[in-house]
């Protein structure tokens, strides 16, 4: 990787201080799109600051990429504005506004070389030669592809190709990156190695803001430093990734990103100032990370799989008995299916004890409360 | 896959061998072998000659080639270029719109060819529009019938275009000229050279409406096969169809083999 | 939009002039009685009667060779069966008169397959004696169009999963009821389709009648041909092209309607 060249401190590259600090913060104010009657996108307002990746995640149909669409410039919002950094570009046509995409099926020109394709955008914004000859070995050997050049795109591999489209995208120095689910098309392994790549290359262009629609959890968890989950055109909740998933502030966020048991609860005794609430399942009496519960509300527990432990430490001060249900081996991790009151709670164990008890015997399961997490009970957003 | 026994294929094979021989085969081997023929009394030619291409090569036959290589290259550019255009710009257009346009430029293909030239004479044969007994008035003929074609084949490689190719480009900041010249076109390039390919050999082969409207000068291949085969030159005839079977074939084969090269696959 | 303006002038407008002369005699008078005349009159109905048979023939016998070939050309592939099937392919750009004109030399009165027999048998007089009617102008459109059926039919098999027919076959199905059960009823829109775009250029055909030159064998646009240019008389063929017209457009919309089932 030689993103430091592609950041840029050449002679000729008069952008480049520009670029290097300088990704746009993009606003979403109210901004809604309807295809007649059907509205696909309630109005959303979201903030991605400049240098950031907004991971936005949902099932499909959920207005994730009608969102990036918009951004682009290929959906006319019905109401609200889109700013990025301090033009609002909301009637800008999509070859004003300054960005970069790269799509599920890369949508290289076939016709031309890579070397080409990514001279692209400079190309069709008339810059002069000796600028687009450097920004496309830059951008090429920021994705690692500078042998190619000479290439066709129909010689490369789907991952080679994918690099390429991010290489095109990188060369017009955008404001805003757009990834339309650029890695979908890709087999898992390669898919993984790609996902680690674009995280480098973004440690290494701290300033590009990047937009990452996809429906992957395990692509949003890796790569984005925040995350919104989106769920019929709206938002269902939007934050830090690592607070979104230790924090899920509800049921279908919880569901949604990683794995989770969710065991109902009634609230004993409201948050201490540490944060932690007392709640009654049964006969068990269980500390969680609470927000704003209090005394007597129903509420879901929420613990991840691999939180739950069949062997008590120090931590591990909560505890509920299941009746083991089923257990698969699978190498690294051995998954238990345990029943609790009819709730089944799942188990992603590393250690087991060393007689592994029968299917149908009653396990205690023992986790911490700072692994856990209160939630409202009802399932709606 | 269907049939599995060897012997059961075997009778199938000959079947179809059978049909194609008689149907397609022999005909194009006959006009072949009677354009070369000296004499044709028995079952077979008494001797083979190229008399008959020498004679085509000389004579007025020469011109007819002539008048339709022109008729047909000019007539299939208007053609790409009227269907493209149409085709491009119907994009734009809302769906009720788009169906009823599409539906009005693929009218032409389905009116008989002679009735195209009917309504020439009858429209064009007046001042101020005095096209009658000019060669504008075979282009008009032959570009109006093979409109329909071409509008047809650029609009379906438009259909196939994955919508993704243009996008990107204007996220780059390509503006729609550009573009269109950079990225749309040169992606409908193969269905370009096909629709033109079509039109061409289609206008090549056109009688219906041209034996309405051609003026003594302009005689195209076609009429003049007519004419010598009505005369009872029916030799000069076939060596001259073999000249309009092998000038087509080599067309699109020719451009098959750029498009292949162009698209590389 | 200038390519629909250009469309417009250069066929609507004269289309609608067909239409208009059709009403107006040749010294540019109102006649409307002249179309009853016609109507009536035995040419036309002639030509007409003519028009339909030969189309319904051809499209049947394109039906039925086309159907052969594709099954051959899908189920039962030979080496080559690729580039014979691309070969038929490009008889869609041949010129029609073509195989009329082979014809001529096959089958006409001192064609091949004549010469044959009379040599062979010692006969006094040509015995097959069909070129110059009804069923010559049938074979040689049967042979013309058969590509525009089997164009369809082999995308439509393309698509049939070989792996339902060795199913088929593995329980224990001859070929004649896989073919009736497993592919027909994949074939059907392509036959529809096909078969409606058959009768439409079968009603236009040109070439092939002119070149047969039949006494009897007189088409619509044959008659047309004939009226405007042999004998000038443009009121009786604008009359004729306005029929002929309006059956060919009514054998468009059913083949759009078809190709749009087709979702072609």
């Amino acid at each position: 990787m030689s993103a430091a060249a592609f950041t840029g401190s050449g002679v000729t590259d008069i952008d480049a201080a520009k670029v290097r600090g300088a990704g746009s913060n993009v606003h979403f104010d109210k901004v809604v799109v309807a295809y007649g009657s059907h509205v696909v996108l309630h109005p959303l307002t979201l903030d991605i600051a400049p240098g950031e990746i907004l991971a936005m995640i949902g099932p499909s149909g959920s207005g994730k990429t009608t969102a990036l669409r918009a951004v682009a410039g290929f959906v006319r919002p019905a109401s609200g504005r889109i700013r990025i950094g301090a033009t609002d570009v909301t009637d800008l046509p999509p070859y004003e506004r300054g960005l970069g995409m790269v799509v599920q099926n890369y949508a290289l020109f076939p016709h031309m070389r890579v070397e080409d394709n990514v001279a692209f955008g400079l190309r069709a914004q008339g810059a002069d030669k000796a600028l687009i000859g450097e920004r496309v070995k830059d951008a090429l050997a920021t994705v690692g592809m500078s042998a190619y050049a000479r290439r066709y795109p129909r010689e490369l591999s789907g991952g080679q190709q994918q690099r390429v489209a991010i290489a095109r995208a990188l060369a017009v120095r955008p404001r805003v990156l757009l990834l339309d689910e650029p890695l979908s098309a890709l087999d898992a392994q390669i898919r993984r190695n790609m996902v680690e790549e674009i995280a480098r290359l973004h440690r290494s262009l701290p300033g590009l803001t990047i937009l990452y629609v996809t429906h992957d959890q395990t692509e949003a968890l890796t790569l984005a430093d925040k995350i919104a989950i989106m769920r019929d055109g709206r938002v269902c909740s939007h934050g830090p990734t690592t607070d979104l998933y230790r924090r899920p502030p509800n049921r279908f966020t919880a569901e949604f990103l990683g794995r989770a048991n969710l065991l109902p609860v009634t609230v004993a005794e409201a948050a201490g100032p540490k944060g932690f609430a007392t709640a009654r399942h049964g006969d068990a009496v269980l500390t969680g990370a609470a927000r704003d519960e209090k005394a007597g509300d129903k509420s879901l527990l929420c613990i991840r799989p691999q939180h739950l432990s069949l062997t008590a430490d120090s931590e591990h001060t909560n505890r509920i008995v299941g009746t083991l249900r089923e257990v698969h081996w699978q190498g690294e991790l051995t998954h238990l299916v345990l029943d609790v009151d009819g709730t089944p709670m799942r188990v992603s164990a590393t250690k087991l004890p060393v007689a592994l008890p029968e299917r149908g015997a009653s396990v205690p399961l023992f986790f911490s409360p700072a692994d856990t997490s209160l939630l409202p009970e009802d399932a709606g957003v | 896959m269907l049939v599995w026994s060897r012997s059961g294929r075997l009778v199938i094979w000959v079947f179809f061998a059978l049909i194609f021989g008689v149907l397609f085969l022999a005909p194009l081997a006959v006009i072949l072998l009677s354009s070369l023929a000296d004499q044709w009394n028995g079952v077979l030619p008494s001797g083979l000659t190229t008399e008959h291409y020498t004679d085509v090569a000389r004579g007025a036959a020469w011109n007819s080639v002539k008048a339709s290589f022109i008729t047909g290259f000019l007539a299939s550019a208007l053609a790409l270029v009227s269907g493209t255009w149409a085709a491009l710009s119907l994009r734009l257009q809302g769906a009720a719109l788009k169906r009823l346009l599409g539906l009005l430029f693929f009218i032409p293909s389905a009116v008989p060819s002679v009735s195209v030239g009917l309504g020439l004479l009858v429209a064009f044969s007046h001042p101020p529009l005095l096209l009658n007994g000019t060669i504008a008035i075979v282009m008009i003929a032959h570009f109006v019938l093979i409109s329909a074609f071409t509008f047809g084949n650029v609009s379906a490689g438009l259909a196939r275009l994955s919508p993704d190719f243009e996008q990107v480009a204007s996220s780059l900041g390509a503006r729609p000229a550009y573009r269109l010249w950079h990225v749309t076109l040169p992606l409908l390039a193969p269905y370009l050279v096909a629709a033109f390919g079509l039109s061409f050999a289609l206008s090549m082969g056109e009688l219906g409406a041209t034996v309405m409207v051609y003026p003594p000068g302009w005689v195209t291949l076609p009429v003049s096969i007519f004419s010598l085969t009505d005369r009872g030159d029916i030799f000069a005839g076939a060596a001259l169809t073999m000249i309009l079977v092998a000038a087509t074939l080599i067309l699109l084969l020719g451009l098959e083999r750029i498009t292949a090269r162009a698209t590389g696959s | 939009m200038p390519p629909a303006a250009l469309l417009a002038l250069l066929f609507f407008y004269p289309l609608a002039l067909i239409i208009r002369q059709a009403f107006l005699d040749d010294s540019g008078v109102a006649n409307a009685a002249e179309i009853i005349r016609v109507l009536h009159s035995r040419f036309f109905l002639n030509a007409l009667v003519n028009t339909v048979t030969i189309s319904v023939a051809a499209t049947a016998g394109c039906l039925i060779v086309g159907l052969v070939l594709a099954l051959i050309l899908a189920f039962v592939p030979f080496p080559g069966s690729g580039f014979i099937a691309r070969l038929i392919d490009t008889f869609i750009a041949l010129p029609t008169f073509l195989v009329t004109l082979a014809f001529t030399f096959l089958y006409g009165s001192a064609g091949m397959l004549n010469s044959g027999l009379m040599e062979t048998f010692s006969l006094p007089a040509p015995p097959v004696d069909f070129l110059y009617s009804t069923w010559g102008v049938v074979l040689a459109e049967v042979t013309v169009y058969t590509p525009f059926i089997l164009r369809p039919l082999l995308a439509a098999f393309s698509l049939v999963d070989r792996g339902q027919i060795e199913a088929a076959s593995v329980l224990g199905a001859r070929p004649l009821r896989i073919v009736r059960q497993v592919i027909l009823p994949a074939a059907v829109p392509a036959l529809i389709a096909g078969g409606s775009l058959c009768l439409l250029l079968t009603v236009n055909e040109f070439g092939i009648v002119l070149f047969i030159g039949a006494k009897g064998v007189i088409t619509l646009p044959l008659l047309i041909y004939g009226k405007a240019i042999q004998e000038s008389a443009y009121q009786v063929a604008c009359i004729i092209a306005t029929i002929n017209i309006a059956l060919s457009l009514g054998l468009f919309g059913l083949y759009r309607l078809a190709a749009g089932r087709l979702g072609a």
